[in-house]
């Protein structure tokens, strides 16, 4: 540290008082920001591999939710027999946004009448491919959707 | 008449009498190589009757879909070889405008080889037959697009030319999307005959269903029927189908409303009403694309800003749908959640901005400190004793 | 517990005593030209705020085609402050550059590089091609469009040496192409390799430094020579030591303001079968070489022109490494090195100017 040369001089003293408060000012200010860069943030990976897509329970069969994954929105349903599927919810055909329909128990487009069924294989109209599928699993109750990369 | 010979007991060896029929014979055997008859055991004697021995005849044009049609019309021969396909061609084809000209013994309408080939037949699913979804509308366009031809029998030679700049054949040619409409699905294929008027609007509704519900239930149905109007044509046109513009509603010059509405009357005041709405949604849209995009150039978070763009975008397509509706007031309330969803992506983007504006101000105040530390740092330098003593221990 | 036990506790145990009275004892020269011995502090501590920030980024970077790009892009969005931490490594990185480029140039003009400091400068010249090959390296690991094709045609260059070049394109790209494992082994370069060897060298540097005291220009030396009194000089403790701490800090908030102000972009992800983008080029740093592989014609005196100017770029390089052997001594070898000097400067100028001008639109 600085030691003081001359124990009698006020202003000195001052001086290396000021000194010392904005230097642990500064000092201050570098480490602020690298502790709080060490803690983990709430969502401690990339969201781009795998996302919560609500709860399992309020997921009957026969209906569908379409959730966001990173920027782009996914969909995922519950089939009539009880199992869990998810795709990405943009149409093949021109990136419409698809939705699930009950009385088709399948996923249509609304844009050109595109239709997959609930393996999201393109069935019916102009897509040309089927959706591309994601992984699901239940944990604690939460569906997570995961990309297959 | 030309002749060809080919030596009976070898397939394709064939000698020709002089140099055009030679040329010509070699050319349709080697072409017959990859004939898919050839595949299924047939020689030449299986459609060209013979002419002495060791040579063959062309049969006649009028002659060639009867022909053909000996075995493509009969189901129980055709099981053979592919247990699905169609045998009902021959049939079409006599309803077509070809057919039917061809019957009354005019043989410059198209008959089976002027689009099938003749020795080299493929199955339309491969890419090199010329009835391919990709290559269809050339095949068309030889005899529909040389007004010469055309001429001789009073027609326009324009539609494949409309065609090719209209944005189905750009969806088919340039994003190679095979479900967008060709010639063969409005017109038939075998059957192929300009479609009544009443007709071809059912055909755009297969694709665009919800455009098609929603004219039939609006009033325009009705008044459309009365004067004679096919349904979409009237605004869309049939072939050079040219991709659609919120300009396109209003009542000003070159707008489709304009062809038959003014700005009088409630007709006028809903024209006038939808195109606000649209303009109104689309400036939110760009508004709110232009923000979230600066925030992502300068590193901001905004997933969840292009997600509500993305909703508003869809909103917006579906208000342009409800403008088929010609009802005002269901089109305005999905403009509305459009907008909510456009006015919620800006937010998105505001806070983004604010976000860093708020760093600017943490480094101006971390600035101001270490320029305190450096003005007391400074002093201090300045107040150190002089250098030529050595500092005491 | 109060200092004095401390104390000398550790000074049985450390050379502490020995230390503090060499810090005592040293005197930093005092002349016009002094201000130019700063820059070597100046780069030490942009050294180390590199170590510093790239150590911080280690803990959420993951060096996989796959994963690059969206681990940058979540230290930047997700990580508080990471958008800080990032910028600053990148700005930190250009400004270690410019003040390495500035000390050398100054060493030279000043003639810092005579006996008995030919190691120290030659230990200097390694360390700022290290520098430029740690720019070289770290510049690919966000993995984005821009870097990804700069990097392809950065190593594409070693290709025109004779028999090895294909090896060496091999070696750094770990295959014949950029990718993934291009991406892996430059990031074991930049984290690992090149600072282990930088860090040593480092060492030996400072030790010299130490050694050896502040260099004085010849015309200072001329100076002293006729009036030993005039010649002043400042303890290194605490004078010259506060003067370093102005300029470290100011460096600092210098640092801050620009990772501010200008963060750097995320820029699109790598995608190698997409079109090169127009108007790709490298860091600052190599605009100049990359000028100059621009305008070399294609054939000079039969041999190949990317050739030419590589092996001429090599010599230069070789030539600054070596300074020592072949100038120094005399006044006249002094005024040929300041010329060379001067015209090298002027050329890596020149040709960096005529980069930007031809970049923008």
């Amino acid at each position: 540290m600085i030691t003081q040369s001359d124990p009698s001089g006020g202003r000195r003293s001052v001086l290396n008082w000021l000194l010392g408060l904005w230097g642990g000012g500064v000092i201050g200010s570098v480490f602020y920001p690298v502790v709080r860069y060490l803690a983990p943030p709430d969502v401690p990976e990339a969201t781009t591999l795998s996302v919560s897509a609500g709860s399992a329970q309020a997921l009957l069969p026969n209906t569908g939710r379409i959730v966001p994954f990173g920027s782009r929105p996914a969909i995922v349903l519950r089939t009539v027999s009880g199992e869990l599927r998810a795709f990405s919810a943009t149409c093949t055909h021109l990136d419409c946004t698809v939705q699930y329909r009950p009385d088709l128990q399948g996923i249509w487009c609304a844009c050109h009448n595109g239709q997959y069924d609930v393996n999201g294989r393109n069935v019916a109209g102009p897509p040309p491919r089927p959706l591309d599928s994601y992984d699901v699993d239940v944990s604690n109750g939460e569906i997570i959707i995961t990309r297959r990369s | 008449m030309r002749r060809r010979h080919c030596a009976a007991a070898v397939l394709f060896a064939c000698l020709a009498a002089d140099a055009q029929a030679q040329s010509a014979g070699v050319s349709a055997a080697d072409a017959f190589r990859n004939d898919v008859h050839a595949a299924a055991g047939l020689t030449c004697a299986a459609c060209h009757p013979s002419g002495g021995p060791g040579t063959y005849q062309a049969p006649p044009r009028t002659a060639i879909a009867p022909l053909c049609a000996t075995c493509h019309g009969d189901a129980a021969y055709m099981r053979r070889f592919d247990p699905q396909v169609r045998v009902d061609q021959h049939l079409q084809y006599q309803t077509s405008a070809h057919g039917r000209r061809m019957a009354m013994g005019d043989d410059r309408a198209a008959t089976c080889t002027d689009c099938h080939g003749a020795h080299g037949v493929t199955r339309v699913a491969d890419a090199r037959s010329p009835v391919a979804p990709l290559n269809v509308t050339t095949t068309c366009a030889r005899c529909h697009g040389d007004p010469v031809r055309m001429a001789a029998f009073g027609h326009d030679a324009a539609p494949p030319a409309d065609w090719a700049a209209s944005v189905h054949a750009a969806a088919l040619l340039k994003r190679g999307d095979t479900s967008a409409p060709t010639c063969m699905a409005c017109h038939g294929s075998h059957g192929a005959t300009p479609p009544g008027v009443t007709a071809v609007a059912n055909v755009c509704a297969q694709c665009h269903v919800r455009e098609a519900e929603l004219f039939r239930a609006s009033p325009k149905k009705d008044i459309f029927e009365a004067l004679g109007q096919a349904e979409c044509l009237a605004c869309h046109s049939n072939h050079r189908i040219e991709p659609p513009g919120d300009a396109w509603v209003g009542v000003q010059e070159g707008a489709a409303c304009a062809q038959c509405h003014d700005a009088s009357g409630d007709s006028g005041k809903a024209i006038l009403g939808i195109r606000g709405e649209l303009d109104r949604l689309s400036a939110a849209v760009s508004e709110a694309d232009a923000l979230l995009t600066r925030a992502e150039r300068a590193g901001m978070p905004i997933d969840e800003g292009r997600l509500l763009l993305q909703e508003a975008r869809e909103h917006q397509v579906q208000s342009r749908v409800l403008v088929h509706g010609f009802a005002f007031a269901s089109l305005a309330k999905t403009a509305a959640e459009g907008q909510t969803a456009a006015r919620r992506a800006h937010d998105v983007g505001d806070a983004a901005m604010e976000e860093l504006d708020v760093r600017r101000r943490g480094l101006a105040v971390a600035t101001l400190l270490v320029l305190a530390f450096l003005a007391a740092l400074w002093m201090k330098i300045r107040r150190l004793p002089p250098a030529a003593d050595n500092p005491p221990a | 517990m109060t200092r004095m036990p401390l104390r000398s506790w550790l000074e049985e145990r450390l050379p502490l005593a020995d230390v503090v009275a060499t810090l005592r004892h040293k005197r930093v020269p005092h002349h016009r030209y002094s201000v130019w011995y700063y820059f070597g502090g100046v780069t030490l501590f942009l050294f180390g705020i590199q170590v510093g920030t790239g150590a911080l980024l280690l803990l959420y970077y993951r060096p996989s085609a796959a994963e690059a790009y969206e681990s940058v892009q979540f230290i930047v969005t997700r990580v508080p402050f990471g958008w800080l931490v990032r910028s600053i490594h990148a700005w930190s990185a250009n400004l270690m550059v410019a003040s390495g480029f500035a000390h050398l140039f100054s060493v030279l003009f000043l003639h810092a590089y005579r006996r008995p400091r030919e190691l120290t400068w030659m230990s200097g010249v390694v360390l700022l091609f290290l520098t430029l090959a740690f720019g070289f390296t770290g510049y690919l690991l966000p993995w984005n469009d821009v870097s990804f094709f700069a990097t392809r045609v950065g190593t594409d260059i070693a290709a025109t040496v004779p028999f090895i070049g294909r090896g060496i394109v091999r070696f750094l790209r770990g295959g014949d192409d950029v990718s993934g494992a291009t991406l892996t082994r430059l990031f074991g370069f930049h984290v690992a390799i090149l600072p282990s060897i930088a860090t040593a060298l480092v060492g030996f540097h400072l030790f010299l430094v130490q050694r050896h005291g502040m260099s004085l220009p010849p015309s200072v030396e001329r100076q002293a020579a006729g009036d030993p009194a005039a010649m002043r000089s400042i303890p290194f403790l605490p004078h010259f030591l506060l003067r370093d701490l102005f300029a470290w800090t100011a460096m600092l908030a210098v640092l801050a303001g620009l990772a501010t102000a200008f963060p750097t972009e995320l820029g699109t992800k790598a995608d190698p079968f997409a079109p090169a983008p127009a108007g790709i080029r490298p860091e600052w740093y190599f605009l100049w070489a990359f000028e100059v592989l621009k305008h070399v014609p294609a054939n000079v005196a039969g041999l190949n022109g990317e050739l030419v100017a590589v092996a001429a770029i090599a010599a230069g390089a070789a030539g600054a490494l070596l300074l020592p052997f072949f100038a120094g001594q005399t006044a006249r070898a002094r005024r040929g090195v300041v010329w060379a000097g001067l015209a090298a400067f002027v050329f890596m100028c020149v040709m960096t100017g005529l980069a930007l001008m031809a970049a923008a639109p």
